[in-house]
C-alpha cells in the first residue's frame, strides 16, 4: 500500500521505521466531552497497533495542553501525533508548531475533528463517541504512511514590478521605495495618476485630486530605486515567485521633453478626439499636453488619433517630435508582482435616464470636471454654455441592477452590486453646488443612501440642511426622463416618492447628473497570465477576504487598489499600503516557505502522456522531452492534486495527500485493515 | 439507532446491527469549512457520514471512490465548491466532468444512483451540508446495505467471482 510514499524529503528528525503514535483526545473544556466519552476513544484508540500512548486533555491547545504533549514526544520517544479535537482550521498549526518544539517534523502530525464535524452535529452519545473512534481510527491508520516533509524554500528577487500608475500603484511604490526595494512601475496610458487628478474636490477632506496626489506622486518618481514607464504595456509573463519575467511592450512617446515650441506644434495638428481627462466635455488634438498633475509633464502623441501627417514636426522645425520611432520590448524580472489597474466608470447605454439623448443629462465625472476652478468652464456651472438653476441627481445608475428591469452587458451579466463611493460623491457635489449657489434648485433621486464610511453621513446631513430635496424611488419602477412638455426646463423627470407614501411627482430640470457606477476593467490578458480568481461582479478576488485580503492565490501576486473591487481614494490607498506591506515583508525575508503538499512525479511509472499538463489550473507542469516524463515545478505548485487524479499510470502523487494515505483512511473508516482490504 | 435487517443473498441469512455507512470525500477550502459551519451553528445530523479531506475535489481519483464501494460504503458523497469559487481556480471544472462519467460507470456496476452524491456546497452552506448528510443517510437506510462482493459476483467484474459476501 504505501508503494507510492515519497522517500526524498526526510529532513532526518523523526518518522522512523516503526511508528510509535501518541493520540491526544481534547475535552475542549466540554465541548466535546458532554457529548463524546473520550475516556472511552482514548482507551479504544490505546489497544491499536503502534499507539504507545493515548490519553486526554481538558484543554490540548492551552499551554500546559501543549506542554504535556510535548513532554510526552521526548519521554516516550513518539514519532508520529495525533490531537482529536476542534477543526484543523483553527489548532492544526498550532500542534504542528508544537512537534516543531519537541523535535519531531511538523508533517509528522494528524489533526482529527471530533467536534465540528461531531460532538457539535450529533446527539446520541454513544453514535457521537463511536463516530470519534472512526474517525482516530482512521488518522492511527493514515499514520503510518506520512513521512517527513519539509516546507518549500523559494528564494525571492528583491524587486518589485509594479502594474498601474494610479493612486493605488504609486502609493505602493513610494512605500517599497522607501523600504530601499527596487521598484518598477509600468502605465499603459501616457501619463502617471489614473483618476485621482480628474477629481475637483474628493470627499472627506475637500481637497483637489491633483493636490492630494502631488505628494504621492513626487514620493514614487523622485525616489531612485523607482523606474516608471508609461505608455508601458504588459504582453507577457512567466516565471513564478521569487522570479518573475514579465515583458512590457513601450510604445514612443513621440515628444522629446526638450521639445521647443509645443504650442505651435499643437495647433498644427489636424486631429481632434474627445479629450478624456475632461470625459468628453472638451476636444483635445493628437499630440496633446498632460493633464494638470499628472507625470511626467510634456506632451506625448496620442497614437490611435495620430495620422502622421507630419504638420507638428514641421510646427517644430523638426526638433524634439519623432513619429517614426518604434514600439520596444523589454523584460523586467522581479520577486513580486503588484497589480494595480484600477477600473472603469459605468458608461450608460444610449438613453438610460436620457443620457445620449439630451445634452442636460451628464455623469457626475463630468459634473466634477465642470466644478473644477481650472476646469471646461473655470468652475462655473455651465452645461453647454446654459446656466444651471434646477439640477437633478440620480443614483445607482449601473449598480444595484436587477434582473429584468435591467439590460445585461455584453456579457450577459447586470451590475448588481454597489458601487459604493457614489452616494457620498453625489452628496459632496451636491453640498458644493448648494455652497456655491444657495438658489439651486438640488434634487437627489435615489432608491437608497449609503454613506458607509467614517464621515460620509456628515454629507448626508449637510445636504438635508442646505435644502436638497430627497427622493426615494421604486428601483422596480425607476423613474423616466423626458422632454418637458411644457418647455418650461429642458427636462422632466417622473417618479414615485416612497418618503411620500408613493406619491408621483413631475420634476421639471435643467440639468440631470448620472452617478455612473464603478466597473472592473477588461483584464483579460491579466487573469489569462496570472491565473486569477475572478468574482461574480468581474473584479478580482483576493484569497480570503479577512485573512489574505490583498494577495492571489498563486503565490508572490498581490491586489492593490480597486482592481479588487470599487473602492474610494482611502480604501484604495490603504489596500497599496497592505499590499506594498506584504510585498516588503515577503523580499525583507529574502526567500518564502510553502506547503510541501505538491505534486510528486515517479519517473519510472511516468509515459509522458501530459495529461497532467492540460489539468494543471497553474500551468506548474512541463514535459521533459529528453527524459519523455512530467516535471513539477514546486515553485508554482499548490497542492491541489487535480493532476493526480488525473494521471492513468498513477505516476504523480500529492505529498501529504498520497493514494496509500488516503487509500489507509477509507479502510479504516469502514472498520477493515489492510489485510481483509478489497484493493 | 441501528435496526436489524437481513443481508448477504438468499441462502445465507445473517442478522447484523446495520447503519448505513458513507463516505464523504471533501475539498478543504469551500465543502469542509462548509461541514464545520453547519458544527458551528450546532445543526444536527445523522453520524453516518465519516469525512475525508482533500485540498481540491479535482484531488478525487475515481479509484478513490470504487475503493470505498469496495470495502463496505453503502454510498459516497463528494462536495467541492461551487464553480467559480474554486480556490485552484478550475480544479472542480475537472470534477464537474469526472462525476457524472463515474456515475455511469457505477449505475453499469448496479449500484444504485442514490448511493453516489455529488454537489457543491460552499463554506457558507452549513445548512445545505446537514440537510443533505440526512438526506442520503435516510436513502441509503431504506436501500439497504450495498453488497458489493454479490455485484461483482453477479457480473463477474474483477475479482468479483472471487469473493465472499460480507459476513459469510
Amino acid at each position: 500500500m504505501s508503494q507510492d510514499a515519497p522517500k526524498t524529503q526526510s529532513s532526518g528528525n523523526g518518522g522512523g521505521d516503526e511508528p510509535r503514535i501518541g493520540v491526544f483526545v481534547c475535552h475542549c473544556g466540554g465541548n466535546i466531552s458532554d457529548v463524546v466519552d473520550v475516556k472511552r476513544v482514548a482507551e479504544e484508540i490505546g489497544r491499536l497497533p503502534g499507539v504507545v500512548i493515548a490519553t486526554t486533555h481538558m484543554f490540548a491547545c492551552s499551554d500546559p495542553g501543549q506542554a504535556m504533549i510535548e513532554q510526552k514526544i521526548k519521554e516516550l520517544d513518539l514519532n508520529r501525533v495525533i490531537v482529536a479535537a476542534c477543526s484543523p482550521s483553527l489548532h492544526e498549526l498550532t500542534f504542528r508548531r508544537t512537534l516543531n518544539r519537541a523535535g519531531l517534523n511538523q508533517y509528522l502530525y494528524e489533526h482529527t475533528n471530533i467536534r465540528e464535524q461531531d460532538s457539535w452535529v450529533v446527539t446520541d452519545k454513544e453514535l457521537a463517541t463511536q463516530k470519534a473512534i472512526r474517525l482516530v481510527r482512521a488518522a492511527v491508520a493514515r499514520l503510518p504512511h506520512l513521512v517527513p516533509l519539509r516546507k518549500r524554500v523559494i528564494p525571492i528577487h528583491p524587486s518589485v514590478l509594479v502594474i498601474g500608475g494610479g493612486v493605488a500603484g504609486l502609493t505602493a511604490a513610494a512605500y517599497l521605495a522607501n523600504r530601499g526595494i527596487a521598484v518598477t512601475l509600468i502605465e499603459s496610458s501616457p501619463f502617471l495618476g489614473g483618476r485621482v487628478p480628474h477629481l475637483a474636490g474628493l470627499f472627506p477632506t475637500g481637497k483637489q485630486g491633483r493636490d492630494l496626489l502631488r505628494p504621492v506622486m513626487d514620493a514614487a518618481v523622485n525616489n531612485p530605486k523607482v523606474t516608471v514607464y508609461t505608455n508601458a504595456e504588459m504582453v507577457q509573463s512567466t516565471g513564478f515567485i521569487g522570479d518573475f519575467r514579465t515583458t512590457v511592450r513601450i510604445q514612443p512617446r513621440g515628444v522629446a521633453p526638450t521639445v521647443g515650441d509645443i504650442q505651435a506644434a499643437i495647433d498644427a495638428c489636424p486631429e481632434q478626439t474627445d479629450d478624456e481627462y475632461n470625459f468628453g466635455l472638451t476636444k483635445r488634438k493628437a499630440i496633446y499636453r498632460p493633464p494638470e498633475g499628472s507625470y511626467p509633464a510634456y506632451p506625448a502623441i496620442d497614437w490611435k488619433s495620430c495620422t502622421k501627417c507630419g504638420k507638428c514636426v514641421e510646427a517644430v522645425g523638426g526638433k524634439g517630435i519623432n513619429l517614426a520611432e518604434e514600439p520596444r520590448e523589454i523584460e523586467i524580472r522581479s520577486g513580486v508582482i503588484l497589480i494595480g489597474v484600477g477600473l472603469d466608470l459605468y458608461q450608460p447605454r444610449l438613453g438610460e435616464y436620457g443620457f445620449g439623448r439630451f445634452p442636460e443629462v451628464i455623469t457626475l465625472a463630468q459634473l466634477n470636471r465642470i466644478l473644477d476652478p481650472n476646469g471646461p468652464t473655470g468652475g462655473k456651472l455651465l452645461i453647454h454654455g446654459r446656466q444651471i438653476r434646477s439640477i437633478g441627481f440620480m443614483h445607482c445608475v449601473g449598480s444595484m441592477q436587477r434582473k429584468g428591469i435591467h439590460t445585461p452587458g455584453p456579457d450577459g451579466k447586470i451590475n448588481d452590486y454597489c458601487s459604493r463611493v457614489c452616494c457620498t460623491a453625489c452628496l459632496h457635489a451636491e453640498t458644493e453646488l448648494k455652497q456655491r449657489y444657495p438658489d439651486l434648485q438640488v434634487y437627489d433621486f435615489h432608491e437608497d443612501i449609503r454613506t458607509y464610511g467614517r464621515w460620509h453621513e456628515d454629507y448626508y446631513t449637510r445636504a438635508a440642511e442646505q435644502g436638497v430635496a430627497f427622493v426615494r424611488f421604486n428601483p422596480l419602477r425607476p423613474p423616466r426622463v423626458e422632454r418637458d412638455p411644457q418647455e418650461e426646463k429642458p427636462l422632466l423627470v417622473t417618479t414615485i416618492d416612497r418618503l411620500t407614501f408613493n406619491e408621483e411627482l413631475e420634476v421639471p430640470l435643467d440639468a440631470l447628473v448620472l452617478a455612473t457606477g464603478l466597473v472592473a476593467r477588461d483584464m483579460s490578458r491579466l487573469i489569462d497570465l496570472f491565473r486569477c480568481s475572478v468574482g461574480p461582479d468581474r473584479f478580482l478576488l483576493e484569497v480570503h477576504p479577512k485573512l489574505r485580503p490583498v494577495e492571489l492565490a498563486a503565490f508572490g501576486l498581490f491586489l492593490t487598489g480597486s482592481v479588487q473591487g470599487p473602492m474610494d481614494t482611502v480604501e484604495s490607498t490603504a489596500a497599496a499600503a497592505a499590499a506594498s506591506a506584504k510585498a516588503a515583508a515577503m523580499i525583507s525575508q529574502g526567500s518564502i516557505e510553502l506547503d510541501p503538499f505538491v505534486a510528486r512525479v515517479t519517473e519510472e511509472l511516468c509515459s509522458g502522456c501530459k495529461i497532467c499538463l492540460n489539468v494543471c489550473p497553474y500551468d506548474a507542469i512541463a514535459r521533459d522531452d529528453a527524459k519523455k516524463v512530467a516535471v513539477v515545478n514546486e515553485a508554482v505548485c499548490t497542492g491541489c492534486g487535480t493532476c493526480v487524479a488525473a494521471c492513468p499510470c498513477n505516476a504523480i502523487t500529492q505529498l501529504g495527500f498520497t493514494d496509500a494515505q488516503v487509500k489507509s483512511e477509507i479502510l479504516a473508516l469502514l472498520g477493515r485493515t489492510p489485510a481483509d482490504a478489497v484493493a | 439507532m441501528a435496526e436489524t435487517v437481513t443481508t448477504g443473498h438468499a441462502s445465507q441469512t445473517t442478522a447484523v446491527a446495520w447503519e448505513p455507512r458513507i463516505i464523504g470525500f471533501l475539498c478543504y477550502w469551500c465543502s469542509y469549512t462548509g461541514a464545520d459551519s453547519a458544527g458551528t451553528a450546532r445543526m444536527k445530523y445523522p453520524p453516518n457520514m465519516d469525512i475525508i479531506k482533500v485540498m481540491c475535489s479535482g484531488r478525487i481519483d475515481p479509484e478513490l471512490i470504487t475503493t470505498a464501494f469496495a470495502n463496505g460504503a453503502d454510498a459516497v458523497v463528494v462536495l467541492g465548491c461551487h464553480i467559480g469559487d474554486c480556490h485552484y481556480i478550475s480544479g472542480n471544472h475537472k470534477t464537474m466532468v469526472r462525476m457524472p462519467l463515474m456515475r455511469r460507470i457505477l449505475e453499469d456496476l448496479g449500484i444504485e444512483p442514490e448511493r453516489f452524491r455529488h454537489e457543491w456546497v460552499s463554506a457558507a452552506e452549513g445548512e445545505k451540508f446537514s440537510k443533505l448528510v440526512a438526506e442520503v443517510t435516510e436513502q441509503v437506510r431504506e436501500l439497504g446495505p450495498l453488497d458489493w462482493p454479490r455485484l461483482m459476483r453477479e457480473r463477474g467484474v474483477g475479482h468479483g467471482a472471487d469473493l465472499k459476501a460480507w459476513g459469510e
